[in-house]
């Protein structure tokens, strides 16, 4: 048990950073020996702080092969309050950031196939049909994804995610910990935050149980501190995007994403966003944008189409078209407002019942309205994703409303986030033509 | 010279096939034709072409059209399949049978019962129509098909998995140059790989793979389907008429 | 064609007026004119609720009749019909567009339960962005486990409700009307657990059977309890009914053509699992005779005392052994899964069910509806082919 801790503590400290430098060493010497035409990109120089993003995700998956038998681990919802695992040592893993990159690298539909074998419909969400096919397979992009000693579910992004866990704690049999947070119609009722806070009040003991250690309430305050700060920080990273060019991507946006969801609660995370905010501050000083040439500015509504991110993105980037902000990484920097240390569980409670997908649709078109009035946007795209139900039902209505209240262009483009097998390519790109040139 | 002694129909949403069987449930006489939406009158014609000189006898009807039929018994094609294939083979295994409409995977029991079936969802990408109608684009007759797909270097990828956006997909493909043998082929290997998946439950180790169904007339349906489930596909003796021979039996005198 | 089913337990929802809206059988009285009825004879006002779990027994209390959105069944009409993409299930787009069109007017104000994502949004869409204008009220019923926290958060939400509730009633929720509600409702689940338990010996067909129940989901309670006592008389000493005993869950049945192709096929419903039936009948015997001290300890008992249901458990295991145990008692040869397309809870349950069942030998059909008017040839193929199946080995 030492010895697997010893590993896993050296994997993540040590022989991590090393290959994942090793890596990006290669790749660079790779690149400069290739003899390259030169290309005329739509998009702005790459961001340089990508490389440790890169190595910081690198390093956490790598780290993840060792945690089994080393130390506890949660496989946890991405809008889980993960700072109430973190003081008690546990490897989080995150199987919607997991799937997000078996999507990205086209691996759904094969892993999904498993899932369907075993009875599982294409109908439900392709997050779960991904994650659930790679535990039927043990097929994973990422090395190795250590088995979950706790499972920790959220319903604040929706429901799906606990019919998904539950089936995951049959199978693995392993405690399930719930924060059903009450859906806010309007404005949260004080009983319904009081339930939330006392869920994880409760969650805590189960947790420690699974730890085999108690919580230090000093802890959990540091960590609710690092997640705030983490929280605020990745604002400050989003809010330069509200420049004239603004300095990167909505795109690049969804990659970066990956701490505040993954590490949020560590140092790491935190130290990276300082950096890329550092980075950001610098391009806006000096002009340069996220596209070579920025004509109109858009916003992005619902999750990324992970498969065919780059290939929308450039598209629209070869026709002026830059996504400048996005209503699903906004969600994170909204987040740590209400997050406040001195007051961990509380604040949690509050933090947590409120974020984007737990809210009605008033408040969701209030956060549409701002996002496109702060960034100054001219147009909006509307992923109506068929695999996330909280996120794309109202989207028509909104969209009218968009129109109607803001004179923005709207495209609702009909497709999923992670399984290309739903998405109609030729018909997507028809649309995206057609509405761009809207914009004459 | 064996007489006659019962008749079967398979009315299905395609095709209607009549045929006439003898005692030892080998087919004696058949008939096959587009199905005619006054489905009565064709059905009476039939019968009485496959009938011959003989009188009344015992009437089995199955598909899609079988209520319409005034038969002795009415059973679904899975039963139907699964008698007229295990009559064909003795044997249990899986029957993938493919229609015009329809495409069904039945696990045959060692008696010759139905143990499980799948079938294909609501949508045509899974049936015999989606090569209908792309063939149809490309303007290759159906019976040039299995030729056409064998000359192919390699398959091109047809990846829409809606039968009328991989009828768009697939004249961009012949737009941009793709050559049309290399597209039959990926046509074939699209559908078998969705046929496999509804298979896959059912095919285990050691079982038995029958193809049955108008489509499993097409040679290059049946290798594309045996590559799709890296298992031996074998198509029965006149595969189209199982339906129909399987609703025979059923009416057979003293039939088990 | 083809499929030569009677209609006369099924009026696809063809025409603008809404005349039956679910399958309740019986053209005779619409609930349209019920609702009417009730309000001028009784005074009652009337609550329009979307599936799937509420306290009815608030509403019941406050003299206020709750009439059930299951649907409509049939393609979503009017303006609306659109305003909810295609991958949303039946239920929701069609809730939406009859909310919208004013199919739902006769009623004084609408509870949305906090069922599943497609309900959540459907609340928010019909009463923030159009479709429904009058009082509107929510039940976010706790998920997981009856912990501590869930207890408190379920009784505070029972009381929030029962406040709103009382607005629109204009009357407060007495204590002994609480009481006579549990009783009458507990009396209810009685009787229907009764005729359900007895169905080998009940002379009726399940179309005529879950006839009988759905109107519970729209009649006063007391009418219902009515029908249900004097549906006892179809209980005979012996088995009568015929055919291939099945085990049934899944969300609602409808179209009732799916029970009435069954029993043609030679088979019948031994044992209930739908979310619309079987999952609400509580079994739980009230305690004693006496008025119980606090007739609120006794409504939150009786919630969780509920069969195991997927849209708030958050155990799987017990599900499927509460299926289990079904089959055990009734015997049946096959298991029908009747879902309803798009539908999360019950779909992510498959797998688990179709295993457990797959282990004791017993077949599984899945037949996944989408509140269609009439059952499409396809799926009368499939549950034909099943009972074929299932009959194999009894004399022909």
């Amino acid at each position: 048990m030492i010895l697997r801790r010893a590993r896993y503590e050296a994997a993540g400290r040590v022989v991590g950073p090393l290959l994942a430098s090793l890596d990006a060493w290669r790749r660079r010497s790779r690149s400069r020996s290739r003899a390259r035409a030169p290309r005329t990109s739509p998009f702005g120089p790459p961001l340089e702080s990508v490389r440790k993003l890169k190595e910081l995700m690198s390093v956490h998956y790598f780290q993840g092969r060792y945690a089994e038998g080393a130390v506890p681990v949660a496989w946890v919802t991405s809008g889980f309050p993960v700072e109430i695992l973190r003081p008690l040592g546990f490897h989080a893993v995150y199987p919607e950031n997991h799937a997000a990159i078996c999507g990205v690298q086209r691996l759904v539909p094969a892993l999904s196939d498993a899932a369907e074998a075993e009875g599982y419909s294409r109908d439900l969400c392709s997050y779960a049909r991904t994650d659930l096919g790679s535990v039927i397979t043990g097929r994973t992009p990422v090395g190795r994804l250590p088995r979950p000693d706790l499972l920790a579910c959220c319903t604040n992004i929706c429901q799906t995610v606990l019919y998904w866990y539950r089936a995951l704690a049959e199978r693995f049999r392993v405690p399930l910990v719930l924060v059903d947070t009450p859906y806010v119609y309007g404005e949260a009722r004080p009983h319904h935050v009081r339930y939330v806070k006392d869920q994880l009040e409760e969650l805590v003991q189960v947790a420690e149980r699974v730890a085999g250690r108690r919580a230090e309430p000093e802890a959990l305050v540091e960590v609710t501190r690092i997640a705030k700060e983490g929280s605020d920080l990745w604002a400050e990273c989003l809010a330069q995007g509200m420049h004239r060019p603004a300095p990167w991507t909505a795109i690049d946006g969804f990659f970066h994403m990956a701490p505040i969801v993954s590490l949020r609660g560590t140092e790491a995370c935190n130290a990276y966003y300082r950096l890329l905010r550092d980075e950001l501050k610098e391009r806006v000083r000096r002009g340069i944008g996220g596209l070579r040439d920025e004509r109109h500015r858009l916003l992005w509504d619902n999750l990324p189409i992970w498969f065919a991110v780059r290939q929308l993105s450039t598209l629209l980037a070869e026709r002026g078209f830059n996504f400048v902000c996005a209503s699903y990484t906004n969600a994170w920097a909204e987040a740590g407002s209400r997050i406040d240390p001195s007051d961990p569980i509380g604040s949690a409670a509050a933090a947590y019942t409120h974020v984007i997908l737990n809210q009605d649709l008033p408040n969701r078109l209030g956060i549409l309205r701002r996002l496109a009035r702060d960034y100054g946007v001219d147009g909006a795209i509307l992923h109506s994703d068929r695999s996330c139900k909280p996120y794309s039902i109202g989207q028509i209505d909104l969209k009218d409303r968009l129109v109607s209240e803001l004179g923005v262009r709207v495209l609702l483009l009909e497709a999923d986030h992670s399984d290309p097998r739903a998405y109609a390519t030729e018909q997507g790109e028809n649309r995206l033509a057609a509405f761009m040139e809207g914009f004459a | 010279m064996s007489a006659v002694v019962a008749i079967g129909v398979d009315v299905g949403s395609t095709t209607c096939k009549a045929v006439a069987i003898d005692a030892d449930g080998r087919i004696l006489a058949h008939l096959v034709e587009p199905t005619d939406p006054r489905i009565e009158p064709q059905v009476e014609r039939l019968v009485a072409g496959v009938r011959g000189e003989a009188g009344d006898l015992p009437l089995g009807a199955t598909g899609y059209g079988r209520k319409r039929v005034e038969a002795g018994r009415v059973l679904t094609e899975i039963t139907c399949h699964a008698r007229g294939a295990f009559a064909r083979t003795g044997r249990p295994g899986v029957v993938v049978d493919m229609g015009g409409q329809d495409t069904k995977v039945i696990r045959v029991g060692p008696g010759g019962e139905v143990v499980d079936f799948a079938m294909n969802d609501k949508c045509a990408a899974g049936t015999g129509r989606f090569l209908e109608v792309i063939l149809g684009r490309l303007r290759v007759p159906l019976a040039d098909v299995a030729d056409v797909a064998r000359r192919a270097a390699r398959a091109v990828t047809v990846s829409s998995t809606c039968t009328v956006f991989a009828e768009s997909e697939v004249i961009s493909l012949v737009a941009s140059g793709a050559p049309t043998e290399g597209i039959v082929k990926g046509l074939h290997l699209a559908l078998a790989s969705r046929v496999a998946a509804l298979a896959r439950g059912a095919v285990t180790a050691g079982a038995e793979v029958f193809m049955s169904g108008g489509v499993a007339l097409n040679a290059a349906m049946a290798s594309a389907l045996q590559d799709a489930l890296g298992h031996p596909v074998r198509v029965l003796p006149e595969p189209q008429l199982i339906g129909a021979l399987g609703a025979a039996l059923a009416v057979l005198p003293r039939a088990a | 064609m083809g499929a030569g089913l009677s209609d006369a337990h099924q009026r696809p929802y063809r025409r603008r007026r809404a005349h039956v809206v679910c399958s309740s059988g019986g053209a005779t009285v619409t609930r349209k004119e019920y609702i009417a009825r009730q309000r001028a004879e009784h005074g009652r006002k009337a609550v329009a609720v979307l599936p799937i779990h509420y306290p009815k027994e608030l509403l019941t209390a406050l003299d206020l009749l709750a009439v059930e959105l299951w649907g409509p069944p049939g393609p979503p009409r009017g303006d609306a019909a659109g305003r909810l993409q295609t991958y949303v299930c039946a239920l929701a787009r069609n809730a939406l567009a009859f909310l919208a069109a004013g199919g739902a007017d006769a009623v004084d104000g609408v509870l949305f339960p906090h069922t599943c994502d497609s309900i959540q949004g459907l609340a928010t869409l019909a009463t923030d962005f159009g479709g429904w204008r009058k009082r509107a009220f929510t039940f976010l019923h706790p998920r997981g486990a009856s912990r501590p926290s869930a207890r408190a958060f379920l009784e505070a939400e029972m009381r929030s409700l029962a406040g709103g509730l009382e607005e629109l009633a204009g009357r407060s929720l007495e204590p002994p009307r609480l009481t006579a509600a549990l009783r009458l409702h507990a009396e209810i689940d009685a009787a229907r657990a009764g005729l359900l338990d007895a169905r080998p010996r009940l002379a009726m067909t399940d179309p005529e059977l879950y006839a009988l129940l759905r109107r519970g989901e729209w009649l006063w309670p007391e009418d219902h309890l009515a029908e249900l006592r004097a549906a006892r008389a179809a209980v005979k000493d012996r088995s009568v009914v015929q055919g291939v005993p099945v085990l049934v869950s899944g969300y609602v049945p409808e179209p009732i053509a799916t029970l009435e192709v069954l029993n043609r096929a030679g088979a019948f419903v031994a044992a209930d699992d739908y979310a619309a039936v079987g999952r609400r009948v509580v079994r739980a015997p009230l305690p004693g005779a006496r008025a119980p001290e606090d007739p609120w300890a006794l409504l939150l008992d009786r919630y969780w005392a509920a069969p195991p249901c997927p849209s708030r458990s958050a155990d799987q295991g017990a599900r499927v052994r509460h299926l289990e145990a079904l089959a055990e008692r009734s015997g049946p040869r096959g298991v029908l899964l009747h879902v309803l397309k798009f539908c999360e809870p019950e779909l992510f349950d498959l797998p688990a069910i179709r295993k457990a069942f797959a282990g004791r030998g017993l077949p599984v059909l899945v037949i996944e509806g989408e509140l269609e008017a009439e059952l499409s040839a396809q799926a009368v193929t499939r549950i034909e082919a099943f009972v074929e199946m299932l009959s194999t080995g009894r004399a022909a």
